[in-house]
């Protein structure tokens, strides 16, 4: 369980985030909606210890926190996805998603030398949890697709990521179809126990994969409900702050 | 998968090792072998092997330092002029103070250089290029400066041994190639940092992600470069029995062109030792080759720039490629996809 508690944060005059709150469970899927400026990736950014919030705590598996170091963030097991995935095109899938983490067979002093076939092992598996095909773990990052280089870049989330893997704007890059095995690839890391938190303008794409559903305005969380209990009109209207009938896209 | 099918996918991994890349290398150097066979029947035997040895060895050793600072995405220009500012240390030491600390001062200075130079390139977010290429200049001139612009001559007999002495028919500076190419080979290819040195070079947005130390490794391989340039000026002094501040001019372009026909990108992030070692008796060979069928010596001259040209229009080429390649799988894909997409999203849905 992964919570912000009465958040804020102020860039000078400017308030991004204001007051807000929101919980996610493991094996959720929360997606953070709300318009351009509304202040999503800045919570997300607190919550990754990117951001200082300058009020309000996080709390993680029941422990509270004024503000986390990215370092700190990491080592409880939150990792975040972001749009440009950050992989290294010119090495393996396999290296990839171990990077940093990899296995050591043998240590002399400083020296670590990688179990490479561990290492791919690990991979493969990880690889194979968020439910994705990558035909040849060895090959060069560059060498993938688009939706392959996100299933990459989701299992090396997962290899640090035990609590939550926050997802922002997974599939404004995609292809139709690419979207669809994006989605199911995020319902099968929540089916692993990990919370998911994503990011989307989507709305399509956010009722497909939601638990719940989290609207921000101006910095506030406006709206906070389970999937199965609203519509597209009412998120519509909680994003723009218009009254329903009057803001009927 | 089954195991059989696993087992040949795992052999099949090593033929990326060998490579298109290097595989071209060794046609090149049978087909000039063999070229030079019919034209320059006295070039095969051993006392020129050891010719060739020698100029590999110190291009070779160089080409570590390089080897590790490209593959991490950096570069440093100015090891010619390191090079001779840490043999005239060496030197001077070795006629003024002793033996044993002129091999220190030569191994420390190049450190301290190395140190130096990965510091402003941390610090001054500039191109390393322009930063280190004005250390070339900078160390040319203190190397002059150290010397009044003469030879240092009058070290003791003890200091040439290091660099001038045989094991088992092999000179000493082959010997430190060997033993170089193995400990660094292991390092870069097998260890953690090694794996992170590539990562650097590769993508440092990713490398930093994932928690690497981008500064610590930077300025550290920059340092490692300057030991490495420090020993090949104490190597090199102690061979000659001498230092002089013109050693090494040209130095950077020889062992940048071995790097990068041996593979490494100029970019960061790709290469092996082994192709740079391939490369390097490729060098070897024309250089000493050209000189063998007759010609004048500046078209060794010639073809190591050509060489260098050629190699950056390989790597750019090869690139451009594996970007065509990738567009052409991510359209496949999608049309693939497409054909069967509804059935694969339905399908992933039920489980």
């Amino acid at each position: 369980m992964v919570e912000v508690r009465s958040v804020s944060k102020y860039f000078g005059a400017l308030q991004a985030v204001d007051q807000a709150s929101l919980g996610v469970r493991a094996g959720e899927v929360l997606c953070l909606v709300g318009d351009n400026g509304a202040g999503k990736s800045t919570l997300i950014k607190v919550i990754t210890g990117f951001h200082r919030p300058d009020e309000g705590e996080i709390l993680v598996g029941g422990q509270s926190y004024s503000s986390l170091t990215t370092l700190q963030a990491r080592q409880l097991g939150i990792e975040a996805v972001y749009q440009d995935l950050a992989l290294c095109d010119t090495l393996s899938a396999s290296a990839n998603v171990m990077l940093g983490q990899e296995p050591v067979r043998l240590k002399i002093g400083p020296v670590k030398f990688i179990d490479e076939r561990q290492s791919a092992k690990r991979a493969g598996e990880l690889i194979g949890r968020v439910g994705a095909a990558v035909p040849d773990l060895q090959a060069k990052v560059a060498r993938l697709s688009g939706g392959q280089r996100q299933a990459v870049a989701i299992a090396r989330a997962l290899v640090q990521a035990h609590r939550l893997v926050i997802l922002d704007e997974p599939t404004a890059a995609l292809g139709v179809a690419q979207t669809h095995a994006s989605l199911a690839l995020i319902r099968n890391v929540a089916q692993q126990g990990v919370g998911v938190v994503m990011i989307s303008h989507s709305l399509e794409d956010v009722f497909r994969v939601a638990d719940r559903i989290v609207v921000l305005r101006l910095g506030a969380v406006v709206l906070d409900t389970p999937a199965s209990a609203t519509n597209r009109r009412e998120i519509v209207s909680a994003i723009t702050g218009m009254d329903e009938t009057v803001g009927a896209i | 998968m089954s195991p059989a099918g696993k087992g040949a996918q795992r052999r099949l991994r090593f033929l990326p090792r060998v490579g298109a890349r290097n595989l071209g290398l060794l046609i090149a150097l049978a087909v000039w072998l063999v070229f030079l066979r019919f034209t320059a029947p006295f070039y095969f035997n051993f006392d020129n092997y050891r010719v060739i040895g020698l100029q590999i060895a110190f291009i070779g050793i160089g080409a570590l330092g390089t080897s590790l600072l490209m593959i991490g995405g950096n570069i440093d220009l100015s090891i010619g002029s390191m090079m001779a500012v840490c043999a005239t240390a060496a030197a001077l030491a070795a006629r003024d103070i002793g033996v044993i600390p002129a091999v220190l001062a030569g191994i420390a200075v190049g450190g301290a250089i190395g140190l130096l130079n990965g510091l402003m390139v941390w610090r001054f977010k500039i191109s390393p290029l322009i930063i280190t290429l004005g250390m070339l200049a900078v160390l040319r001139g203190i190397a002059i400066l150290m010397t009044s612009g003469y030879a240092v001559t009058g070290v003791p007999d003890q200091f040439k041994i290091l660099g001038g002495s045989r094991v088992f028919g092999l000179q000493s500076p082959v010997w430190f190639l060997f033993l170089g190419f193995v400990v660094v080979g292991a390092y870069l290819h097998r260890t953690t940092t090694g794996r992170h040195i590539y990562a650097m070079g590769s993508s440092r947005d990713a490398a930093q992600r994932v928690g690497i130390n981008i500064r610590r490794m930077t300025i550290g391989l920059f340092l490692v470069n300057g030991l490495i340039i420090g020993l090949v000026g104490l190597l090199a002094a102690s061979r000659l029995g001498t230092a002089n501040p013109t050693f090494g001019v040209g130095f950077e372009l020889e062992v940048i062109t071995a790097v990068i026909l041996g593979g490494v990108a100029f970019s960061g992030g790709e290469g092996s030792l082994g192709g740079v070692l391939i490369a390097l008796v490729l060098i070897g060979n024309i250089r000493n080759g050209i000189i063998a069928v007759g010609l004048d010596s500046a078209w060794a001259q010639v073809a190591n720039g050509a060489l260098l040209v050629v190699a950056v229009a390989i790597d750019q080429v090869s690139q451009e490629q594996r970007e065509k390649y990738r567009r052409l799988l991510a359209m496949r894909e999608r049309t693939a996809q497409e054909v069967a997409g509804t059935d694969h999203a339905s399908h992933a849905k039920q489980d």
